[in-house]
């Protein structure tokens, strides 16, 4: 067989799969958390590349990983909060501070790695840890199965346990249900009682926890140092994949498995003869096909509510 | 009252332009006097890379600190817009020498250079046009990336046909590039050679990260290359290329590094990962800077014309240290010299990207 498509259907790929995935997954939670309160998040660029920094800080400095897994949500969940203040507090618009804040996390981190290293690239100079991978007992025997799911880093299994935690959170939860009514209909929701403000907090709160173990992972999971831009978008993507999964805990992760398996995809025929470009078109390709089909799909599905709609007036007027 | 108002204010106005202007014929009078050559390098980019602005940046250091001259590094960041207005204004300050590098400030220096006869320009890894008028003021620095790539090409083919610990029997090995652009191409035509000039059933994967800045996805290129059967990669990809070293680390392959000794870089904070570093392709960019300038102050430096620095001249190379003797056996690393020496006599002709 083609060394390639040997390669391709290997327990290899399906593992680099999972591994791709993983930065795409833990910050579209994020995203589609703030989604559901209705103030959608836009700043996880920045708050992944921001934990991914203290995180890497931390643990060079106290020999910690628990310390540098506080420190990085510490300040993925604070860089969050910042943007809830200038946007629910001083009602700013909330697209602009997220733009505001990844740019500002994008310069303070090269500061920061400047003032403390004497390098403007990455803390390679740094010893810093990284977190472990695990193997799973019993199952990493599973011939195949074992070879795909055991031995990741274990912030990917905790990526997986996030969608479970979002489920019990939005789904299971008073907060949850307040995040959804907020989001459905402030007013609504304003007028029974609840604080609009304080709950789209909590969201914007909760998506910089989920964004910042994605940046935890990017740099002391994936490779083994911050480096400066180390997030390169992936908290744009996981914008598109939260809304191509509808904001929903399973839709979130299968959206961000599709991204997982495309990039993982377009890294293994990189090698082959094809103009580079259209291969690193390819991600981006699928995703904007992806979300047509999204949105031709809720389309179709909207018409039909209408006609609804005008059943019942028709009714209401006999 | 309004008048005399507006009259006192313009008294004041003119005042001050006028003693503004003559402190600035004092500052300058003073600098004239220390005649001191000053020097500015514009990097179009952030120093850290830990390669080839880094080592432009040494260049000017080691002047500074040996040649007497005055000298300062700008950083200009990845800001393409920002290029243009930030040369302008230093042909416009005070500098007599303005050195800017890479093909993306071609077209830039071409078109500044010309507009600034009085001031010199150095130019690096890239040349301008010549056949342009009025660029007699500027030298543009070369190097023949591809021939020193050839040689991490042959020794690459060399250590996958062989039985080292980490060597696989898949005649197999891999080029990590950055960008799809003439120079990393030049390396790559380079590198393609020398596998080929050792053994051309070995087959040379190549794949473009399209990022200089992405080490996550250099990494995970590389593992999808040492997947499909390379046991040995080249990273020429800047900080994506660090991405590229730590694969490595996590298969144990071998891999080499660009621009600086990537395995001294290293050997302190991670000596594990700097292991499988078997050697590095040096890119010379701090010496020939520093070169240019002492020729310059020498009044022997080719001005209107473009040098271009091989082997022979020590612009390009293999790095030596004690990672690529423990690693490398004998008969590889003086077959790596007998090649060199090929090239540098002209026996090789080393094919290139650039130009054409």
């Amino acid at each position: 067989m083609n060394p390639l498509l040997k390669s391709i259907f290997s327990t290899e790929f399906a593992f680099a799969v999972i591994r791709v995935m993983t930065p795409l997954l833990l910050p579209a939670l994020g995203v589609a958390i703030t989604n559901l309160a209705g103030s959608v998040n836009i700043a996880l660029e920045g708050i992944m590349l921001i934990a991914a920094f203290f995180g890497v800080l931390v643990s060079a400095f106290t020999g910690s990983l628990f310390l540098s897994l506080l420190a990085g949500i510490a300040a993925g969940v604070a860089l969050a909060a910042i943007l809830g203040y200038f946007h629910l507090k001083l009602k700013a618009d909330i697209i602009l501070g997220a733009i505001a804040l990844n740019l500002f996390a994008a310069g303070f981190t090269i500061f920061m790695l400047f003032l403390i290293t004497g390098d403007k690239g990455s803390t390679s100079s740094l010893k810093s840890l990284v977190f472990p991978s695990v193997h799973i007992p019993l199952i990493r025997h599973i011939p195949v199965l074992g070879d795909i799911v055991s031995g990741h880093n274990v912030l990917t299994y905790v990526a997986v346990l996030m969608v479970l935690v979002f489920y019990i959170i939005v789904y299971k939860t008073p907060l949850g249900l307040r995040i959804r009514a907020v989001g459905q209909n402030p007013d609504a929701a304003a007028s029974v009682g609840i604080k609009v403000d304080r709950i789209k907090l909590y969201a914007l709160m909760l998506s910089g926890f989920f964004g910042a173990l994605g940046g935890l992972y990017l740099s002391m999971g994936y490779v083994s140092w911050f480096s400066r831009d180390m997030t390169a978008g992936r908290g744009f993507i996981a914008i598109a994949a939260s809304t191509l999964g509808g904001n929903l805990p399973m839709g979130t992760f299968l959206a961000s498995l599709l991204f997982g398996v495309v990039n993982a995809f377009a890294i293994y025929i990189a090698s082959l003869n094809v103009p580079s470009e259209l291969i690193q078109m390819i991600p981006y390709l699928v995703t904007l096909v992806a979300l047509t089909i999204f949105s031709l799909r809720t389309l179709r599905k909207r018409p039909a509510k209408k006609e609804e709609k005008k059943l019942h007036v028709d009714e209401a007027a006999l | 009252m309004k008048k005399a108002l507006i009259l006192v204010l313009l008294v004041i106005m003119a005042a001050g332009i006028l003693f503004v202007t003559s402190c600035k014929k004092k500052e300058e009078a003073a600098v004239g006097a220390e005649e001191k050559v000053k020097v500015v390098l514009y990097v179009n980019g952030t120093l850290g890379d830990k390669s080839f602005f880094d080592s432009a940046a040494r260049g000017l250091e080691m002047a500074i600190d040996n040649l007497g001259i005055e000298g300062k590094v700008i950083e200009g960041s990845y800001d393409t817009a920002r290029w243009e207005p930030d040369i302008t204004q230093l042909a416009e300050g005070d500098w007599d020498i303005i050195i800017a590098g890479t093909w993306q400030l071609q077209e830039i220096l071409e078109k500044l250079a010309p507009q600034h006869p009085e001031k010199k320009w150095f130019t690096y890894d890239t040349s301008v046009d010549y056949s342009k008028p009025g660029l007699d003021n500027v030298y543009s620095i070369m190097y023949s990336q591809n021939e020193a790539s050839f040689l991490m090409g042959a020794l690459s083919a060399m250590i996958t046909t062989s039985d080292l610990p980490a060597a696989n029997p898949e005649k197999v090995v891999g080029f990590l590039a950055g960008m799809d652009i003439p120079v990393i191409n030049d390396f790559k035509v380079g590198f393609v050679q020398g596998v080929e000039y050792i053994d051309p059933s070995i087959k040379t994967l190549v794949s473009y990260a399209g990022s200089f800045s992405d080490p996550a996805k250099g990494k995970e290129l590389t593992l999808a290359m040492f997947d499909q059967g390379a046991d040995i990669t080249f990273n020429v990809a800047g900080e994506t290329g660090l991405g590229g070293i730590d694969a490595a680390k996590e298969k144990k392959k071998y891999t080499l590094g660009v621009d600086s000794d990537q395995y001294l870089l290293f050997a302190d904070s991670d000596p594990e990962k700097a292991s499988w570093i078997v050697t590095s392709m040096m890119k010379n960019v701090d010496n020939s800077i520093y070169r240019g300038i002492k020729m310059h102050l020498d009044g022997t430096l080719p001005y209107g014309e473009a040098e271009t620095l091989g082997i022979s001249d020590g612009g390009v190379g293999v790095a030596d240290n004690e990672n690529y003797t423990r690693i490398v056996p004998e008969e590889f690393r003086a077959k790596v010299k007998e090649i060199e020496d090929l090239i540098t006599n002209g026996t090789i002709k080393v094919d290139t990207a650039i130009g054409q």
